[in-house]
C-alpha cells in the first residue's frame, strides 16, 4: 500500500557532529532488501511509529548494496528521538521517492558537486557513486562549512583531501569560523582549504563548460550565488542539476506542501524533482 | 448517452430504490447553510439549495481521516469505507471531484480514496446560479461525465442522464419508473438550460489568464489584499479542489496509535515550514498569492484548477471575491 512503511533495521548508528549522525539501516525482509533500489538524490520517508514521518536523503550510494544510510540532523521532535535510537532498534521506511540525479546521462563528463552544510549528504551518495562505478571523467568537490567540527563524514572528506588526486577526485573545503582544527587543516592542504564561502572555491578553476555538470546541493541562500559561478563560467543551465528542499509530507505528490511554481507552471518537489536543472528553475518561479 | 424521463409522481419510489446502493446523502439545509447530511426521505432535500459549505470531496478526502492504527507494533490499514449515494450534487462540484480524481488517482493511487470513489454513486442535479456562481466562464456549469445519474429539473419531473455503467444499472432496476422523452420536455430542458445561460452574474476572464497572473507576480493588488486577507484558511476548507493535507500521529491510549491526516491550509504559516525553521512562504502575502497561482494554474488535461462554485467568495470573512482580485490584477498590467 502507497503509505505503509517497512520496517528497516539500525545496523550502526555514527555521530558525525554534535547534531548529525549516520544511520546504517537493512530491512528485516531480505525481499524488500533486495527490491529496495535507489538512486542518488532519492529520498526516503522515515517512519518513527506514533511520532509521525519525515522526508530524507539517502547518503549512501546504490553501487553498496544490501544497506543503505540516511543522515539525520537533530532538528526536531523526531529527529531529536531518532537520535536516541540504537543499532537493533526497528524503524519504517518507505520510498525511495524522487527523481534522482541522472547519473548515466553524465557518464563520461566531469562533475563539479558544490555541497553547503547538510547539502553534503544527498551529494555523498553521487560522490561515491562516480568513485564506486569509475565511470566519471573527473570529480570536484566544492564543500562549504561553518566550522571544522560541522563537517560531515569528516573521515572521508580529509582522506580524499589526501588521496583524493589519484583517483582524480578534487576535494576543496571553505570554513567560516576559524578555529585552531581549521588552521591546522588550512595549513596541510593550502589553497583547498580556505577561510571563506563556497564560491570563494571557485576561484581559479576553469572547467571544459561542454564537458561539466554541476550539481548543488545546500541552504536555499546558497542556490542563487552558487549558479551565478557556474553561469559566469558559461556552463549551460541544463547542465546545472540542484536538488532542493521542501516540506514533504507524503512524498507522492498528494499532500501539497511542496507545490512551487505560479499559474504557468506548478511543480511538485517530491514528484518532479528534488533534482532539477536550472531551466527548471526559470521557468518555475518560486523554485530557488 | 442515454436519456430518459422521470415523472414527479415516480420520484419518491425512485428515491427509496436508491437506498438499496448505499446511504444516501444530500442538501439539507441547516440554519443559513446548506450541507450534504444523510436523508431518509426526499422531504428533508433541499432541492434549490445553491451550494453546500463543505464540497463533496468531504467524502472521499475526509477533514479528518484515519489512514493507519499502529496495533502491537504494526501499522494496519484503517478501513471502514461503506458505499454511499450522494445525491444531488451540481456539475460545478462533479468537475471537482474530477481534478481531485487527477491528483489521487494519479500513480501511486491514494488507496483511501480510490476505495471510497469506487463505493460511491454521484447522482447530479441541475441548479440556478447565485451571485458568487462564475461555473459558466471556467466550463464547467455543465458536467458530461463524473456522474452516473444527472438529474435536470423539468415542470413535471426530471430529465435524467445516465453518465455510467452504473447509472445504467440504476435506470435498468427501475425500468418502470422512467418514460421515454417527449418533444415538450426537450424544449423545457432547453429552455432551462437557456434561462440558466442568462442568469450568471459574475463573469472571470480567463483569457490568457494564467500568462496574465505570472506576469503579474510582483503586482500592488496582491499586497492590497494581503492587508485584507485574515488569513484564516476558510477559502481552503470549503474549496471542492483544494486538498493539501497535513498528517500527524495520535495516541488513543498507551498502545494504540492511530495516523490521521487532516485537511491543512496554504494559508496557515506552517504550510512551506520546514526543519530548523527555514520558511518558503513566510508572508501571508507569499501565501495569498500562492492559492491564486494553485487555483489558476492550467493542466491542459484537467484545466483549471478552479471550478468557479463560489464557495471562497460566500465563505471568506474579509468578502474578499476571487473574480475581482483576478481581474484587478489584470487591470494593474494593462
Amino acid at each position: 500500500m502507497t503509505f505503509q512503511t517497512h520496517d528497516a533495521r539500525i545496523l550502526e548508528v555514527k555521530e558525525l557532529t554534535s547534531r548529525e549522525k549516520l544511520f546504517t539501516l537493512r530491512f528485516v525482509d531480505p525481499e524488500v532488501n533486495r527490491s529496495f533500489k535507489y538512486k542518488p538524490g532519492q529520498f526516503v520517508i522515515v517512519d518513527i511509529r506514533g511520532f509521525g514521518e519525515f522526508p530524507i536523503s539517502l547518503c549512501s550510494t546504490p553501487t553498496r548494496e544490501g544497506y543503505f544510510q540516511l543522515c539525520v540532523r537533530r532538528v526536531g521532535r523526531m529527529t531529536k528521538y531518532m537520535h536516541t535510537l540504537k543499532e537493533g532498534d526497528i524503524v519504517g521506511i518507505r520510498g525511495p521517492y524522487g527523481n534522482g540525479f541522472p547519473m548515466e546521462k553524465m557518464e563520461g563528463s566531469t562533475l563539479v558537486l558544490v555541497a553547503g552544510g547538510l547539502g553534503m549528504a544527498p551529494l555523498r551518495s553521487v560522490l561515491w557513486y562516480a568513485l564506486d562505478t569509475g565511470k566519471y571523467e573527473k570529480i570536484y568537490l566544492f564543500y562549504g562549512t561553518k566550522a571544522y567540527e560541522d563537517i560531515l563524514f569528516r573521515d572521508e572528506v580529509i582522506h580524499l583531501l589526501k588521496h583524493g588526486e589519484d583517483m582524480n577526485c578534487h576535494v576543496k573545503l571553505a570554513y567560516e569560523v576559524e578555529t585552531p582544527s581549521c588552521i591546522y587543516l588550512e595549513k596541510g592542504y593550502s589553497p583547498r582549504v580556505c577561510k571563506g564561502v563556497v564560491t570563494d572555491l571557485f576561484r581559479g578553476e576553469t572547467f571544459d563548460v561542454e564537458n561539466t555538470y554541476a550539481l548543488i546541493c545546500g541552504p536555499p541562500v546558497m542556490y542563487k550565488y552558487v549558479i551565478k559561478e557556474l553561469l559566469d563560467r558559461k556552463l549551460s543551465p541544463g547542465r546545472i542539476y540542484m536538488t532542493l528542499e521542501r516540506r514533504m509530507r507524503c512524498g507522492v505528490g498528494k499532500c501539497g506542501h511542496c507545490i512551487v511554481g505560479t499559474s504557468t507552471s506548478i511543480k511538485y518537489v517530491c514528484k518532479d524533482g528534488p533534482v532539477f536543472t536550472y531551466w527548471d528553475a526559470l521557468s518555475t518561479r518560486g523554485l530557488i | 448517452m442515454r436519456y430518459v424521463k422521470l415523472p414527479q409522481e415516480n420520484f419518491e419510489e425512485f428515491f427509496n430504490s436508491l437506498k438499496k446502493w448505499g446511504k444516501v446523502y444530500a442538501p439539507v439545509k441547516k440554519g443559513n447553510i446548506y450541507s450534504f447530511q444523510h436523508v431518509e426521505k426526499p422531504s428533508e432535500i433541499a432541492f434549490d439549495y445553491t451550494r453546500t459549505m463543505l464540497p463533496p470531496k468531504k467524502f472521499f478526502v475526509r477533514p479528518k481521516d484515519e489512514m493507519l492504527r499502529l496495533k502491537g507494533g504494526k501499522w494496519e490499514e484503517s478501513d471502514g469505507v461503506e458505499p454511499i449515494v450522494l445525491f444531488g450534487v451540481h456539475s460545478c462540484d462533479i468537475h471537482g471531484l474530477e481534478i481531485l480524481d487527477k491528483v489521487y488517482l494519479d500513480e501511486p493511487v491514494d488507496p483511501y480514496y480510490k476505495k471510497r470513489r469506487e463505493n460511491s454513486i454521484i447522482i447530479g442535479m441541475s441548479c440556478m446560479p447565485d451571485e458568487y456562481c462564475f461555473c459558466k466562464s471556467l466550463g464547467t456549469d455543465f458536467a458530461m461525465h463524473g456522474f452516473d445519474l444527472f438529474l435536470h429539473e423539468l415542470p413535471d419531473g426530471w430529465l435524467v442522464r445516465v453518465g455510467s455503467v452504473k447509472g445504467h444499472e440504476i435506470a435498468w432496476e427501475n425500468e418502470e419508473l422512467f418514460e421515454e422523452l417527449t418533444e415538450e420536455d426537450m424544449r423545457n430542458f432547453r429552455e432551462f438550460e437557456e434561462k440558466r445561460a442568462n442568469s450568471f452574474k459574475k463573469h472571470l476572464n480567463k483569457e490568457g489568464l494564467e500568462d496574465m497572473l505570472d506576469l503579474a507576480f510582483n503586482s500592488p493588488v496582491w499586497k492590497k489584499y494581503e492587508k485584507i486577507c485574515l488569513g484564516c484558511g476558510n477559502c481552503n476548507m470549503v474549496c471542492p479542489t483544494c486538498r493539501c493535507y497535513e498528517v500527524c500521529d495520535l495516541w488513543m491510549n498507551a498502545y494504540e496509535a492511530v495516523r490521521v491526516r487532516r485537511y491543512d491550509s496554504c494559508f496557515m504559516e506552517s504550510h512551506g515550514l520546514v526543519a530548523g525553521g527555514h520558511n518558503f512562504r513566510p508572508t501571508r502575502l507569499d501565501r495569498f498569492r500562492h492559492r491564486y497561482y494553485c487555483k489558476s494554474y492550467f493542466d491542459p488535461s484537467a484545466g483549471f484548477n478552479c471550478v468557479g462554485c463560489g464557495r471562497c467568495d460566500e465563505f471568506c470573512p474579509a468578502k474578499i471575491e476571487h473574480v475581482k482580485v483576478l481581474d484587478e490584477v489584470r487591470e494593474g498590467l494593462q
